[in-house]
């Protein structure tokens, strides 16, 4: 009887976790209206893309923190160690993605294989919080559907300029967040088994995403536009993306 | 009453401007440290920096969400303005040319020397504060940031000697005034906890503010900087790992010590 009530619950989670998922790729939508892509226009989405990354990255610290801040950290350095191995694994390798060749299309694979691995993070938080007591409430899903559009915005903003169609970017941005379902029902089903390993996971995913910012992004951003441009940029992303995720 | 803590305040931030002069001690060396070495230092001190900026965040966070945010956002406008009105933004562009600031005529430009002080000086005030504020907030944190930004000092007054020595500044010279472009930090310090019963109220946007000050200053003056100077992996790695170094130390002394 109670079982089957939390596997009815569990449905529910999964089904609400598909539809933050499909929320992902409306991020793609605001690249609609800019069809002009000057090297300009490319640093300026790498430097919104890093803001709201690096915002991303701050409130995975501040929920790490809460669970254990040496378990946080120690995900975080396996972040680093997972993109500068996972960098040379596709080293001089010919991949394509999305239409994107190329170099591009080396980076592009890496930032949807970063926040993929991030979705698996905040999939398990999401589980972990929803099983730790909490009551399922619809308006927790709403704010998780809300809090991934920026997330599709970052990876579009990234892919768009590279060449990739808005149904691409989309595509891909919805894929990238499709691991939060299916790691939230288990977390919520098994949350003793999974609270132990969620500071690490979302160290990992903080780390990932700090590390690609510095390495990939800004460092493009910066050849390409005055650093004035860049930190406005990436302030003003930055601080929308905490306070997004603070009040919605 | 506040006595002690004011000379906790004046020392300690001094101490920090004071470990200035370390950073050009290299250069004294038969082999001064190389272009990369300086872009390095430049991402060390970055790492430091968005470390503390990530902390006063935090710290700020607890407490509120909106003035917090508000604070950064006049941080960084404050900062873009100075910059701007300083005519400071030319530096960016005047130093970015890379390889070719060699240009002589250019970096010995009294100008150019002049800008590049202030730019030390604004730069330093806006860490000062970050240590006044933080000293408010608890003197452990404040003692830790100012810690840490003395390390960061170092790796910043490398850089500044570095554009000293090609202007032909002697080595000890160049030590006294990476010193002296540091002197507003104690004072902004002392400045910022002089106004604590104000800013005890306003503490959540001060943070902010603090902090909004040296992510821009990070974002628009160190970073562009260090990957002119070296690759973009070492960079990376430099700014992650100082980052998260910084907040692993904060956690064992001073968050774990409560």
């Amino acid at each position: 009887m109670l079982a089957e009530g939390i596997l009815a619950e569990a449905g529910v989670v999964f089904l609400f976790g598909l539809l933050t998922a499909l929320a992902t790729g409306l991020g793609a939508l605001p690249f609609v209206f800019a069809s002009n892509v000057s090297p300009r226009t490319i640093a300026i989405a790498e430097s919104i893309a890093a803001g709201l990354m690096l915002g991303a990255s701050v409130g995975l610290l501040l929920e790490g923190a809460r669970y254990g801040m040496p378990q946080t950290l120690a995900g975080a350095a396996l972040g680093l160690v997972f993109i500068v191995f996972g960098r040379r694994a596709l080293e001089g390798r010919e991949v394509s993605l999305g239409g994107i060749r190329g170099a591009g299309a080396r980076q592009v694979l890496l930032m949807v294989g970063v926040m993929t691995l991030h979705s698996f993070s905040e999939g398990v938080a999401v589980g972990v919080s929803f099983g730790g007591g909490k009551t399922l409430a619809t308006l927790i899903t709403v704010a998780i559907a809300v809090h991934n559009i920026p997330e599709g915005l970052a990876i579009s903003a990234v892919m768009r300029p590279k060449g990739a169609s808005i149904p691409v970017c989309a595509g891909w941005s919805i894929f990238s967040s499709l691991p939060q379902p299916l790691m939230a029902v288990p977390a919520f089903l098994f949350v003793d088994l999974f609270r132990p390993v969620l500071p690490y996971g979302l160290g990992f995913a903080a780390g990932a995403m700090v590390f690609m910012v510095f390495l990939e992004l800004l460092p493009e951003a910066y050849a390409a536009a005055r650093a004035t441009t860049v930190g406005l940029a990436v302030s003003v992303s930055l601080g929308a993306m905490i306070l997004f995720q603070r009040l919605l | 009453m506040p006595d002690e803590p004011v000379l906790a305040v004046l020392l300690i931030s001094t101490i920090a401007a004071v470990f200035g002069a370390l950073g050009a001690l290299p250069f004294g060396l038969p082999r001064p440290p190389s272009r990369a070495m300086v872009g390095g230092a430049y991402a060390l001190a970055s790492g430091l920096m968005l470390g503390a900026g990530y902390l006063l965040l935090g710290r700020g966070l607890d407490r509120a969400t909106v003035p917090v945010i508000v604070g950064a956002a006049l941080g960084v406008a404050y900062t873009h303005w100075s910059q701007v009105y300083s005519g400071l933004v030319d530096l960016q562009v005047d130093l970015g040319a890379a390889p070719s600031v060699a240009d002589p005529v250019e970096v010995a430009a009294p100008e150019l020397g002049y800008k590049v002080l202030l730019q030390y000086a604004l730069h330093s005030a806006a860490e000062g504060v970050a240590i006044g504020v933080a000293m408010v907030l608890e003197l452990r944190l404040g003692i830790f940031l100012a810690l840490a930004l003395a390390v960061h000092n170092v790796a910043e007054s490398m850089a500044l000697t570095e554009i000293l020595r090609r202007r032909g500044i002697a080595v000890s010279a160049a030590a006294g005034l990476c010193v002296v472009a540091k002197i507003t930090q104690p004072v902004l310090a002392l400045a910022a906890f002089a106004l604590a019963p104000v800013m005890t109220a306003l503490l959540p946007g001060a943070l902010g503010f603090a902090a909004g000050c040296m992510v821009f200053l990070v974002l628009t003056e160190l970073l562009p900087a260090s990957y002119r100077r070296a690759s973009r992996l070492p960079v990376g790695l430099l700014v992650s790992v100082a980052a998260g170094a910084l907040l692993m130390l904060e956690h064992v002394f001073v968050a774990a010590g409560d």
